[in-house]
């Protein structure tokens, strides 16, 4: 009897072992096929086979030194957007979450609520608005076009005041005693106490400028120095439309790096995406 | 005197911290809000200065509103939204939920599934839709040569993406596969804080598996599905990138009212092409009605919630 409830335990085991390698299989499959056709020759994608360029990396050279489409000046402008969001935004939402979190000032409730509400705003109709405002600035085929106006995160700065609520006031306060100006607490009890969820922040901030399509498209001419690789990959398929195999290799620059950020730093990313929906 | 010093002295410190988030705030995500219904009301003029476009529109009044009326092409945009948010939610979330079920027991490379899982998430979604691209293509196209292999010969000619009445579900199925992750760590981390005692309870009782899906664990992850429902609503109302990349609104070949539409055109990708033919006050006002109906889909999720919970 015993024997038997194990056996079948075992087999529902076997089964939904199979069927979640056979899920993971569908689920990863466009990146493995994204390799395979970044590996294969010119005009041979479409060959079913296990042929392919030599030496392998031919197809990555030639989009990263090409020469109307640098990719290797792509991936730079990527890595400067993503790494310079990442650190304003990580750095103003701690400053700003602190005060929300442990101070009286005028205006808080208003403040609050002002910025609460704009999370309800879908960010496609942020669009017409902040092109006419970056227009109107100059800053048209710039990197603080595209970087400054997605730097005040309200998600960030939430998610920040939660964590920093936490944090005894005695710690502030005898710091205080001690004769700590506001930089210092801030510099040597909050940052390094909140260290995890700044991480998290300048993580998912990085993540979100790396893959932004629509605003870096809108803020650069076709012509500009500082398109991204998603921008850069959008213009390179409208005039090679058949050359499927430097496509994939150029998506493998965008793809890649991410793919091994999430794994280094899963954690982070998880709790972070998900933070919003379980406290809402 | 000294009291009214330190409240003083405490504010211009939480201003002097606040100042570069509150600044960006304010010019970046405030006014816009209210720069762009300023934006509605006004129309670019003919020959004007192509780097002072905006310092010279002319005032129009309600006039983008009552164009906006009779509009096919805005109503149709609407409609395309409403079927690309039905084709993607239920999806999403019943794959999310099996997923969660299925790593819920003791199984060997639990943590790699749940990665593996959720690793498309975080991938750009320009690049995710393009390798699709790839992948439903006439001719070449693995899932054509697939379809073909298993007998299915009707695609051979234009491929998923070219045929009107496969194309927005194409889109929707690629975009499942990449997001149902999401749903599944959230579902997970709701499942596994059930404790064992109700489903022990469910045992007794003699309920089966489908029954304790059903009767227990569904109720259970109803605040979740909701959520879902609210973030799928407005992805789908702010889907642009997956449009761009697989079919740019494309194909045209369904009528309605009297014109030829985009067979996969959502309002986001309307909102764009008005955008990028610089009509920049029709585009505005676009946007202001999609807020509304956003807003107006948040109030009816907020008071289900409410009324629910």
């Amino acid at each position: 009897m015993i024997n038997e409830r194990r056996i079948r335990e075992f087999i529902k085991r076997v089964i939904l072992f199979i069927i979640l390698s056979i899920g993971a299989i569908i689920v990863l499959f466009p990146f493995f096929w994204m390799l395979y056709i970044a590996l294969k020759s010119p005009g041979k994608e479409f060959v079913l086979d296990f042929s392919f360029v030599k030496p392998f990396y031919a197809n990555f050279l030639r989009v990263w030194k090409n020469e109307s489409f640098p990719f290797g000046r792509f991936f730079l402008n990527s890595l400067i957007v993503a790494t310079s969001g990442a650190t304003l935004t990580a750095l103003f939402c701690s400053m700003g979450g602190y005060v929300f979190a442990k101070k009286n000032f005028y205006l808080k409730e208003f403040l609050f609520w002002i910025m609460l509400s704009t999370l309800m705003v879908p960010g496609m109709m942020y669009m017409v608005p902040q092109f006419a405002i970056v227009t109107k600035l100059g800053w048209i085929n710039t990197y603080k076009g595209m970087v400054i106006p997605h730097v005040a995160s309200v998600f960030g700065l939430f998610l920040l005041r939660q964590h920093i609520e936490t944090i005894p006031d005695s710690l502030i306060s005898s710091a205080k005693i001690d004769g700590a100006s506001e930089w210092q607490i801030f510099r040597t009890i909050i940052v390094p106490l909140s260290l995890p969820v700044i991480t998290t922040v300048f993580l998912l901030t990085f993540l979100f400028q790396w893959t932004n399509f629509l605003w870096q498209l809108v803020v650069n001419t076709p012509e500009s120095m500082k398109l991204t690789l998603p921008v850069g990959l959008a213009l390179f398929r409208g005039q090679y439309q058949t050359q499927w195999c430097l496509l994939m290799a150029a998506s493998s620059f965008s793809i890649i790096p991410i793919a091994i950020l999430f794994l280094i730093a899963q954690r982070f990313f998880i709790e972070g995406l998900t933070a919003g929906a379980i406290k809402g | 005197m000294k009291i009214k010093n330190r409240v003083l002295r405490e504010n211009i410190n939480s201003y002097l911290f606040l100042l570069p988030f509150l600044v960006i705030f304010l010019i970046f995500l405030a006014y816009p809000v209210i720069y762009s219904f300023i934006l509605s009301l006004h129309r670019v003029t003919p020959y004007t200065d192509l780097y002072n476009v905006f310092s010279d529109m002319k005032f129009v009044g309600l006039k983008n509103y009552l164009k906006l009326l009779n509009d096919s092409k805005f109503w149709w945009s609407l409609i395309v939204t409403f079927y690309y948010a039905i084709l993607t939610i239920p999806g999403m979330i019943i794959l999310g939920l099996l997923l969660a079920i299925f790593l819920n027991n003791k199984l060997p490379g639990v943590s790699f599934f749940r990665s593996a899982y959720f690793l498309p998430n975080v991938l750009d979604i320009l690049v995710v839709s393009l390798i699709w691209t790839l992948i439903y293509s006439p001719h070449f196209g693995v899932f054509v040569r697939f379809l073909e292999w298993i007998g299915i010969k009707g695609f051979s000619e234009k491929g998923i993406l070219g045929n009107p009445r496969t194309a927005l579900p194409g889109i929707a199925f690629a975009m499942i596969l990449k997001g149902s992750g999401f749903g599944m760590i959230l579902f997970l981390s709701a499942i596994q804080n059930i404790p064992h005692s109700v489903y022990e309870a469910a045992d007794i009782d003699g309920a089966n598996a489908w029954q304790k899906l059903i009767y227990v664990t569904i109720p259970l992850v109803k605040p979740i599905i909701l959520f879902l429902v609210i973030m799928g609503t407005i992805s789908s109302l702010n889907a642009f990138t997956e449009i761009y990349a697989m079919t740019q609104g494309g194909p045209y070949e369904v009528y309605f009212l009297g014109e030829i539409q985009g067979a996969t055109k959502v309002s986001g990708f309307y909102l764009f092409e008005n955008w990028a033919q610089m009509r920049y006050g029709y585009a505005a006002a676009i946007s202001y009605v999609l807020l509304i109906i956003t807003l107006i889909i948040s109030l009816i999720n907020a008071r289900i919630m409410r009324r629910k919970f």
